[in-house]
Order: C-alpha cells, then sequence, then structure tokens
C-alpha cells in the first residue's frame, strides 16, 4: 500500500515538468508496472482464490490425510504408509486398477479411432456439412450427463432396444447392464459415443493439412490409403498427441457414468467399479478417507507417469511440420 | 493444460476431503446438552430435520412438521431428504464439521458410529420429562441406549417378515408355506416354485437368494441362541456359522432356483418380487405397503419368518429412530419434536405404517384404521407376531452399515460364481477385523 501511495505522489511531481528525464520515465514505467502488477493481480483473485481454497489447499489436505486413519468422525490419526500397503493387498483395489487398464487401454484408441474417422468425413466438401457436424457433436455436449448414463441403462437392459435387435438376429436373449462379461463394452460404447470434442479437434487439425500435399501425391499416384498413412497421420501427429493424452488423462477418471450405471456400487460383480468409483465408495460409503486419499495421489503418480512416458515417446512419432520451414 | 494434468484426478476426493477440513475448523463447540433450558416460547428458534425415503414419505414429514410449527409458532423447521445411502454420505460429512442437522430420521445400524464420537444427543435427560414416555416399553426405549446414555428415540417397529403373492403361488400349482414352516421348508418351497415356473414366459421363481440377506442371517443366528454382537460392540458369531447359512443355499444356487441376479441386477430399485416374476421375499414388515403399490396386487400376503430348531420363530423388533446432533443449539426444542414424533396421535394417522407400526398406543389408535387396510394388515402382524417377538434386536456394531454393504455385494458376487462360500466368509471376516480393529 505505501509503495503505491509514493508512487502516486512521484506520478503528480512528473506532470508538472514538460521534460522528463530518463531516470523520471523508468520510474514512470516502474510505477505503472507495479500498478498494473496490482491490477493483474486483483483481477486474477477470484480465480486465484479458487485455486488456493479449492485446489491447492485440498490437495495439500488429501496428501497428509493419505498418511492416516481418518474416518471423519474422529481426528486423523498418523499410520505412515500403511494406507499404501494396504492397497496392494486389497483384492477390490486390484479389480479397480484391471477394470479402469481395460478401459482406458482398449476404450481410448477406438474413440480416438472414431473421432478421427468421423472427423474425416466431415472434413469432406458437400452440401451442409455444418449441420452433420452440429448432430455429430452434440452427443458429447450431453455425453458426460447423469441423463445419458439413465439411458444407456434404459437402452442395455432387460428387453431395451440392444435386447430386441440382438433377438431380432437371433442372439440370446438378455440384457447388458446385469451381465459382468458385457458391462465393460457397454461403458466404452458409451464413451466412445461421446467422440465430439476429440473429433473437433481433429477437424480443426484436418483443415490445416496443406492441399497441395494432395495434390502432388495424386499426381505422384498415390492413392487414398497411402495419401492417409503417408501425409494425413503425420500432419496430424501433434494434435493426435494432444488428443491421445487428454482422452487417456479423461479415461483415468471415468465416474458419473459407472456411478450411475451400477448404482454407486461398481456392480453387477464389481465389473464397472472404476479407480475412481472404488476412491469414492472408500470415502463415502465405508468413510475410510485416509484410505481414499491415498489412493488419489496413487491415481496421480500413475498418471503423471504416464503422461511422461507419452511425452518422451512423442519425440519418435510427433512431426511437427513447423520444424521443417 | 500440462500444469492442470496433476490436479484433475485427485480433485473428487481431494475436495471432498478439504471441504470437510474447513468445516471442521470452523465449526463451533455445541451446545452442552446438560444444562437444557425450559423452551421459551418467545425466542425464535429454527430446526434442520433431515430424513432418508421417496416422494411419499415426503409428504407425510411435510404434513407432520407444518402441524408442529402451529403448535410452536416461534419454531421454524428447515427439511431436507435424500434416498438412504446419500442420506448417511451427507451425514457423515456434515459429521466431520459438527453440523448435524438438529434433528435426523436413524438407523440403529449407524448408532454406534455416531454416538461413541460424541455426534449425538444424549437425550436420557429428557425422558420422562419433555419426553414423554408413559407408552414407551422399556425395550424400545434399550434399542437406542449404549451404556448409561440414550442417543435415539423410537418413533415406530419393524419386524421381519415373508411376503408372498397368492396369486402368483397359485399359479405355480402350489400352496403357501405353513406359518410354522422351518429353514428346511422353505428351501424346499422354493425349489418345488421355480421348477414349476421354468416353464413359464417370463420364468416365475420361488424367490429370491434369501441366505443374501444380512438380517435374515442375524435372525437364523438370534434362533440357534447366538447373540450376534456382544456389548462390546465384536461378533458373537464365528466363521462357521456364516458359512452354515450361506451353504443352505448351495442347491438352490447351484440349480438355478433363486431369482437370476442378471435380472434383479437390472431390476433395481425394484426387485423380482415387485415385478411379479417370483413369489416370495423377506423383508421387513413396513415394506407392505410398497410392495402392494410395486405388485399392483393388493392381497399380498404376510407370514412370519421360518422357525429355528426348537419351533419357536424367536423375532426381534427393530426400531425405527429418531435422533438428535450433540451440536445443537436448541435442546429444548428438539426434545419438544422428538416428543411430537413420539407421541402426537396426529402423527400416528400421518404416518401410517409406513415407517413401521408406531411405537405408542395413541399413535397406533390415532391411524383409523379400515379393515384389511395396508395399515391395518401391518400392525395386525406385529400383534400377531407380538408374542413371537421375544429377543431383543441386535444393537449393532460401529461400521455395521459397511459391513452389511459388503455382506449384500459378496452375495452377488456369491450368485455370479465369482467367488465359493469360503471365499465370502473369509473377505467377509477380513473386512469385519479391519472394521472393529479386533
Amino acid at each position: 500500500m505505501s509503495a503505491l501511495d509514493s508512487n502516486e505522489i512521484e506520478l503528480d511531481t512528473a506532470r508538472g515538468t514538460d521534460v522528463p528525464s530518463p531516470a523520471r520515465g523508468r520510474r514512470r514505467k516502474n510505477a505503472s508496472l507495479v500498478r498494473d502488477t496490482g491490477a493483474g493481480y486483483a483481477f486474477l483473485s477470484p480465480w486465484l482464490l479458487g485455486f488456493l481454497l479449492l485446489t491447492a489447499f485440498p490437495m495439500l489436505a488429501s496428501l497428509y490425510l493419505a498418511f492416516t486413519d481418518y474416518d471423519l468422525f474422529r481426528p486423523p490419526q498418523w499410520v505412515g504408509w500403511e494406507n499404501f500397503q494396504a492397497l496392494f493387498a486389497d483384492r477390490r483395489f486390484l479389480t479397480s486398477a484391471r477394470v479402469t487398464a481395460v478401459y482406458v487401454l482398449v476404450g481410448t484408441p477406438i474413440k480416438l479411432a472414431a473421432a478421427l474417422a468421423v472427423a474425416m468425413l466431415l472434413n469432406m466438401k458437400h452440401r451442409g456439412q455444418g449441420g452433420y457436424r452440429s448432430v455429430f457433436y452434440a452427443p458429447s455436449l450431453i455425453g458426460a450427463s447423469v441423463s445419458v448414463a439413465i439411458v444407456w441403462k434404459a437402452m442395455f437392459i432387460d428387453d431395451g432396444i440392444v435386447d430386441r435387435i440382438q433377438q431380432f438376429f437371433g442372439m440370446e436373449p438378455g440384457g447388458w447392464v446385469g451381465d459382468p462379461d458385457r458391462t465393460m463394452p457397454m461403458m466404452i460404447l458409451l464413451a466412445v459415443w461421446t467422440f465430439g470434442a476429440p473429433m473437433v479437434i481433429f477437424l480443426a487439425g484436418l483443415k490445416q493439412v496443406p492441399a497441395e500435399l494432395y495434390e502432388a501425391a495424386s499426381v505422384d499416384g498415390a492413392g487414398p490409403v497411402r495419401k492417409f498413412l503417408r501425409i494425413t497421420l503425420p500432419m496430424l501427429s501433434p494434435v493426435l498427441f494432444f488428443n491421445l493424452l487428454l482422452e487417456t488423462i479423461n479415461a483415468f477418471q471415468v465416474f458419473s457414468s459407472a456411478f450411475i450405471i451400477s448404482g454407486g456400487t461398481g456392480g453387477p460383480a464389481d465389473s464397472t467399479l472404476f479407480y475412481t468409483l472404488y476412491l469414492y465408495v472408500k470415502g463415502f460409503t465405508q468413510f475410510d478417507m485416509g484410505y481414499a486419499s491415498a489412493m488419489a495421489w496413487v491415481l496421480v503418480v500413475v498418471v503423471g507417469l504416464i503422461t511422461a512416458v507419452l511425452f518422451r515417446t512423442s519425440k519418435g512419432w510427433v512431426h511437427y511440420s513447423g520444424d521443417s520451414r | 493444460m500440462f500444469r492442470s494434468i496433476p490436479r484433475r484426478p485427485s480433485a473428487a476426493g481431494a475436495s471432498a476431503v478439504a471441504a470437510a477440513l474447513v468445516l471442521a475448523a470452523c465449526s463451533s463447540a455445541g451446545a452442552d446438552p446438560d444444562v437444557a433450558a425450559s423452551l421459551d416460547p418467545d425466542e425464535e428458534i429454527t430446526l434442520r430435520v433431515a430424513w432418508w425415503g421417496d416422494d411419499d414419505r415426503a409428504a407425510r414429514y411435510t404434513e407432520a412438521l407444518e402441524l408442529f410449527e402451529e403448535k410452536y409458532p416461534n419454531i421454524t423447521i428447515q427439511p431436507s431428504f435424500v434416498a438412504f445411502d446419500d442420506y448417511w454420505t451427507a451425514r457423515a460429512t456434515e459429521a466431520a464439521g459438527s453440523s448435524l442437522p438438529d434433528v435426523m430420521q436413524f438407523d440403529s445400524s449407524f448408532l454406534r458410529e455416531y454416538a461413541s464420537t460424541g455426534q449425538l444427543l444424549d437425550v436420557s435427560p429428557f425422558l420422562g420429562e419433555e419426553i414423554d414416555t408413559s407408552e414407551l416399553a422399556d425395550e424400545l426405549i434399550d434399542s437406542g441406549r449404549i451404556d448409561d446414555a440414550v442417543y435415539a428415540v423410537p418413533t415406530a417397529t419393524n419386524t421381519l417378515a415373508t411376503f408372498y403373492d397368492p396369486g402368483l403361488v397359485e399359479q405355480l400349482g402350489l400352496e403357501p408355506p405353513a406359518d410354522d414352516f422351518t429353514w428346511d421348508d422353505l428351501a424346499t418351497w422354493v425349489a418345488e416354485a421355480s421348477a414349476a415356473g421354468a416353464g413359464e414366459d417370463p420364468a416365475l421363481y420361488g424367490s429370491n437368494d434369501y441366505t443374501g440377506i444380512f438380517w435374515a442371517f442375524l435372525q437364523h443366528l438370534v434362533q440357534q441362541g447366538v447373540t450376534p454382537f456382544t456389548d462390546d460392540g465384536q461378533l458373537g458369531f464365528t466363521p462357521e456359522h456364516m458359512t452354515e447359512w450361506l451353504s443352505s443355499g448351495d442347491e438352490l444356487r447351484a440349480t438355478g432356483a433363486f431369482f437370476p441376479v442378471q435380472r434383479a441386477q437390472q431390476l433395481l430399485p425394484e426387485s423380482g418380487f415387485t415385478v411379479n416374476e417370483q413369489a416370495l421375499e423377506m423383508s421387513w414388515d413396513n415394506f407392505l405397503a410398497g410392495y402392494v403399490a410395486g405388485t399392483g396386487v393388493d392381497d399380498i400376503t404376510m407370514l412370519p419368518v421360518p422357525s429355528g430348531p426348537d419351533g419357536q420363530k424367536h423375532l426381534f423388533a427393530r426400531t425405527f429412530q429418531m435422533a438428535a446432533s450433540a451440536s445443537t443449539e436448541h435442546p429444548a426444542a428438539v426434545a419438544a419434536l422428538l416428543d411430537f414424533f413420539v407421541n402426537e396421535p396426529e402423527v400416528g394417522r400421518i404416518f401410517g405404517t409406513s415407517k413401521g407400526v408406531p411405537a405408542t398406543q395413541s399413535q397406533r389408535d390415532a391411524m383409523e384404521l379400515e379393515p384389511g387396510s395396508v395399515d391395518a394388515r401391518v400392525v395386525e402382524y406385529e400383534e400377531l407376531m407380538a408374542d413371537q417377538i421375544t429377543e431383543p434386536a441386535p444393537i449393532p456394531v460401529e461400521g455395521f452399515g459397511a459391513l452389511e454393504a459388503e455382506y449384500k455385494r459378496l452375495g452377488e458376487e456369491l450368485q455370479y460364481e465369482n467367488i465359493t462360500v469360503d471365499e465370502f466368509v473369509e473377505q467377509w471376516f477380513a473386512m469385519a477385523e479391519s472394521q472393529l480393529g479386533g
């Protein structure tokens, strides 16, 4: 505050002189810099406060709680690494890790492939393309919502639309929701169906690929497959990398759809017990907050490691066209 | 983007934990329950009241609470309600911040957890004073007692019962089980019913897997003279007890005589019984209204549970409770509200048997029972069973809610044939040991 006050005074005196000396000018610059910085922080403060109170503090608190036994009722008790050791002896923890790994490893590539395929379709020039784009993006606007999970459940339940189609084609009747072997395909289908966000990014990437590359390739006699492999994919690789990172991280955090479809239990028979869902069960139905916090931090580390590995490998396959220009 | 990566995965868990911490930091020490000032009719008081349940129950509460506000114009009620599971999540978070609602619908499954950590108001100073106990049986009051303190008042009682759908039973060409049936009789009956129903479309079944119902297991234990939970909060039964009980369903499970779990999972929150594909289901007697509404069959009939080895039922009545927060600032107003829930005849009329049979005679009398109505049948059932209700209800151990949920989950795994009975027992006891620190 006092610094600001003295700046005000100096500004007043500066106003009186017609010829600003270089030193004065610098001081004036400093003054306005300080003022701008202050204003900057002032404008930033809602976000900054939110970050500190709702993100940084909770993260630190959960880091502390990860090393405690805390049931919400009694004060946390320090237990050292006990929670982390318990994780690896916990059958359900290993189940949740496996379920999530399958979802990430299988679901993410399929989703990205679907997004890319649709993006390429929508990149072709024909009438009403804008309308198509909106239609294809629409599921993503609502895909993460509770209502879609409910609709999904209704579609895949006994006598739901999927069951009826199955029966029409002479397959065994029965919904997918109650069959532990078929809940994962159902969850992956839900994820794939909401391909809109990566699709839009792919589309933007496709628009950046210079048309003359394709023309030159055509002149050289390249077919569509070769064009895709040799031009589209390399040119798109930065966007692909970006989408891969984003979707991998998102997939690790899948929660609401599984929560709704399984009624918050991860059932049937733990087949939809995603990592975050088990974390929730541990924290909020078994009131083992220390354990849940430990799980959260294991996830942070694992996702961090995977991101680091992806970055490492990206040097080998991500091609930035700007480099060669 | 990259800077934000590490924070996202933990956000859900971390922020909730932090919210709890923040709450804990700001909360003030609660009013001392011992200095219960008498209710000042001029003081403006707001009480928060919470319950779990559906719209129907909410409507009943609203009507009752409006009546209470009329009687005590200086007291304003702030109601809130959610489903059972979410209810306990919300309460636990509030408990962490000592900000529980003043008055809560309560379940004995959670009583020890909340009472032993000082979250609940000891209402024993009010009993016989602000809270009239002249019509309350001692064993009902004891259901809320831990050591010398009373943490919950009973508003209604529930007893386990066996429900069947007479129409379905007839369709299966069977007679319903007799009142004095045994657990073996039940198993035989279920096998016959499911065999008879196999050819129907959709297939009909005798029962769901009742060995997966934790309370049925406890009832079975009590019949054998085993006290499920000891006074010091430990288990009174052994792994062998559980193995024997679960194995009694082995043959029915192996032959597919129980209502299939795949279908049951998809029907939730309905059940095979409420969609008319299952002839019999065991549950609490206050479920009758829900069953009649769900099945659309008015003459759903109630039997007692199967008899124990000595031919007796050894039933116990669980109480439906109301409890108060230890941090309430208005203990006198809270006591007035608890008294209202227990003794006000109008409350008996408003709730009927939807929470069980009212605990006091004046509320039972106020129900204006129409002969043959759902309420009348529930009351009739408990009156008929009165001489069979001979056992005290088990006071659940700490963490009972989680143990019951684990039992249910393992029961599903068992029906999916993912685990064996031995693995079930081993996993359940492992969790019990870690919960009870035994």
